[in-house]
């Protein structure tokens, strides 16, 4: 009964979304307003404003598995209808930001919300800005591939269609940034915040323990990390850029962000997790060149404990140029070399060896973005391929801007290749299309 | 005041109007003047600016900024920073600019919902900027020793100016005609021809003021005469040497876009 009740429940969500969104196609029209101030909302040529500033979205949004899943009893990754209000005010030298949505989902059936933002950010010092309260911190040099970047990534939102702004998933914390003859950035996260990463809830993955690949229920639940304090990380960033070249070094310490370890009685957790690594990024014959390095210290440093990871260098070299107008190019290669990795299958029983992963783990990642002269059309094109794991993701999509309000996209998520249980390849029955529709107010 | 420092006082003045209005010839150092009145007045400057776009259908989307700008050097090397307030799905994207003359410019974009910066290749600078028909170049000015300049016509009140592009390949266009205002030295109107010498591409500036002394163009608008689409951009609030720090054209500014310098007074 559930199975296909799930799927009508998905497009009477979609239906809800575009009757919603069926006056502003309407208004994507207007040709009257001129260059009054109605048509520019409330911030009239750059004046300081007072009091809460409000944005926002809606969207609906759905997202058909190509195929049915026999781990998962739905027809969609997605299926949702969603609101999203960002406020804003100035105190001061300050400003406090609030940033939430509330969403109607038919996969995981009902009301969702999710607190993305609530912060204060400002001067502390001419020298020094802080941000503290819930924010999205990035850094590195990686298109969607991230060696330095250990805050939290939501992997969830991201294979399942929605847009690519949630791959980034919100983190409570202190962040200081001094700026000098070098610039530092400290960040100091009480308590752990990991990656949302797949339980199984909504997409299948392949469990080792289990020899194929799995879904909910029972759903992944590792150990939290949730001391405030005593499970705290600290990320540290500096940089600086020298005639157009950007050199940085970067710090971490605190836990795997993937539940990647498993305990005495065979429970998931979050292990200990320290790395360091550099990077720099520079104009490179027309185009932009990168490299970065890391190096992860894991909890098992020896690889004998193949239930803990042990340690990994990860390097990552990109190179992105635009050949032609409005065509853009962007290359990556990255490698995973995993340190101890002999003691590491030695330690595997036989039956599990072949569920390991490789010692070197090779990616080739492709980015093809092309836009129309007037930018309204973009289409695009984001392709990882793994040699060493012989498997695949691709990311097509078309995306259209009708107006200033209403923006279109249609895309897919599709993953393949040999065996069942490497990287992208578990993800196979998840494969999807999505078409999301938004209208910004 | 003696009739000694008036006529002092008169004869200056009088050589002062007289440099002004003197006759310039050469066509090059026209078009440098030319470059210097649109880009470089004053040390630095800030300026409110909005987009009205319109596509051939009569469709239209609007963009809204505030430019801040230091030049390095007169003529030569600039920094900008355009912090966009509108629509709401641009709104707090951030767009740096080292503008490197006879080189590539350096590039950032900051997308604030992935707390992105990301760098841009230089590429084509005869891309739209941000939608509209303007290209990059047209914001940040073209390099005077891309093409050659000839002065073919000089009347009462203006130089036209003919200029081919060194490398054709590199341009959709054959050659462009200039007006350049003989008291401002603003160029008035900007016409860029196919080889059969059909005009597919307009900039005007349609509206002049006096900002601290320096004549600005308060209002300009591209059109695009193949589609009838046009973009129209107006400044307000425009002001010059106001003194900006070279230290807030950085990724700090990105993240943390510098409000004192944007905000208007």
């Amino acid at each position: 009964m559930l199975h296909t009740a799930r799927p009508i429940a998905a497009r009477l969500v979609l239906l809800i979304a575009l009757g919603g969104l069926a006056p502003a196609l309407a208004g994507a029209q207007d040709t009257d307003e001129g260059w009054d101030d109605e048509g520019w909302g409330g911030d009239p040529w750059a004046e300081e404003q007072t009091g809460w500033q409000w944005y926002g979205f809606i969207e609906g949004a759905v997202a058909p598995r190509l195929q049915s899943d026999p781990a998962v009893n739905d027809d969609f990754t997605l299926a949702e209808t969603r609101l999203q209000l960002e406020g804003e005010r100035r105190l001061g030298d300050y400003t406090a930001n609030l940033k939430g949505d509330v969403w109607l989902d038919g996969v995981e059936d009902g009301g969702r919300g999710d607190l993305r933002e609530a912060n204060l950010a400002g001067r502390l010092t001419a020298q020094t800005d802080v941000v503290v309260g819930r924010q999205i911190i990035t850094w590195g040099t990686g298109d969607l591939v991230f060696l330095n970047d250990l805050f939290p990534k939501d992997y969830v939102a991201f294979f399942s269609g929605r847009s690519d702004e949630y791959l980034k998933a919100p983190t409570d914390a202190l962040k200081l940034s001094w700026f000098g003859p070098l610039n530092v950035d400290f960040v100091w996260m009480p308590r752990a915040v990991p990656n949302r990463f797949i339980t199984g809830e909504r997409l299948s993955y392949f469990s080792p323990q289990a020899g194929r690949r799995v879904a909910a229920p029972p759903k992944l639940d590792p150990r939290d990390r949730d001391d405030f304090g005593g499970d705290s990380e600290l990320a540290l960033r500096l940089y600086q850029t020298l005639n157009g070249v950007e050199v940085a070094g970067y710090a971490y310490h605190g836990f795997d962000n993937q539940p990647s370890a498993r305990d005495a009685d065979g429970r998931a957790y979050f292990p200990r997790l320290s790395s360091l690594g550099a990077s720099v990024r520079a104009p490179v014959l027309g185009g932009i060149g990168n490299v970065e390095t890391a190096y992860y210290h894991g909890e098992d440093d020896s690889g004998r404990d193949p239930d803990r990871p042990n340690d990994q260098w990860r390097w990552l070299a990109g190179y992105e140029s635009e050949p032609l107008s409005d065509l853009t190019l962007g290359w990556q290669y990255s490698l995973e070399w995993i340190q101890d990795h002999d003691a590491l299958l030695a330690a595997l029983p036989r039956q599990q060896r072949r569920y390991a992963p490789d010692e070197y783990r090779h990616l080739l990642t492709n980015r093809i973005t092309w836009q129309s002269p007037r930018q309204d059309l973009t289409l695009s094109m984001f392709t990882f391929y793994s040699p060493s794991d012989a498997d695949y993701y691709l990311r097509p999509r078309a995306q259209y801007r009708f107006s200033d309000s209403l923006t279109g996209t249609a895309g897919a998520n599709l993953f393949g290749g040999e065996d069942d249980w490497t990287f992208h390849t578990q993800l196979e029955d998840n494969s999807n299309l999505y078409l999301r529709l938004r209208y910004s107010f | 005041m003696t009739p000694a420092l008036r006529l002092a006082l008169v004869l200056t003045a009088g050589l002062l109007t007289g440099a002004a209005q003197a006759q310039m010839t050469d066509a090059t150092a026209i078009v440098e003047a030319a470059n210097e009145a649109s880009y470089y007045a004053g040390d630095d400057g800030r300026s409110a600016a909005r987009m009205m776009i319109v596509d051939g259908d009569g469709n239209r989307q609007r963009r809204q900024f505030t430019l801040l700008r230091q030049d390095v050097a007169d003529g030569g090397d600039q920094r900008y920073l355009v912090v966009f307030s509108r629509p709401a799905d641009i709104r707090g994207t951030v767009f740096r600019v080292e503008k490197h003359v006879g080189e590539s410019d350096d590039r950032w974009l900051y997308l604030p919902a992935l707390d992105l910066v990301k760098r841009i290749a230089a590429g084509d600078k005869r891309t739209s900027f941000v939608g509209s028909h303007f290209y990059y170049e047209d914001i940040s000015g073209r390099g005077v020793g891309e093409d050659r300049h000839a002065l073919i016509e000089t009347t009462d009140d203006a130089y036209i100016i003919e200029s081919t592009p060194r490398d054709p390949a590199a341009v959709a266009f054959a050659r462009y005609r200039t007006r350049i205002d003989r008291d401002t030295l603003l160029p008035m109107r900007t016409e860029y021809e196919r080889e059969d010498g059909e005009v597919y591409r307009r900039m005007e500036i349609t509206e002049v003021e006096t900002i601290d002394g320096y004549p600005t163009g308060t209002e300009t608008r591209m059109t695009d005469l193949d589609s009838g689409g046009y973009t129209v951009t107006q400044f307000r609030y425009s002001e010059y040497d106001i003194g900006l720090p070279a230290d807030i054209f950085s990724e700090r500014s990105l993240r943390n876009p510098p409000r004192q310098w944007l905000r208007r007074d």
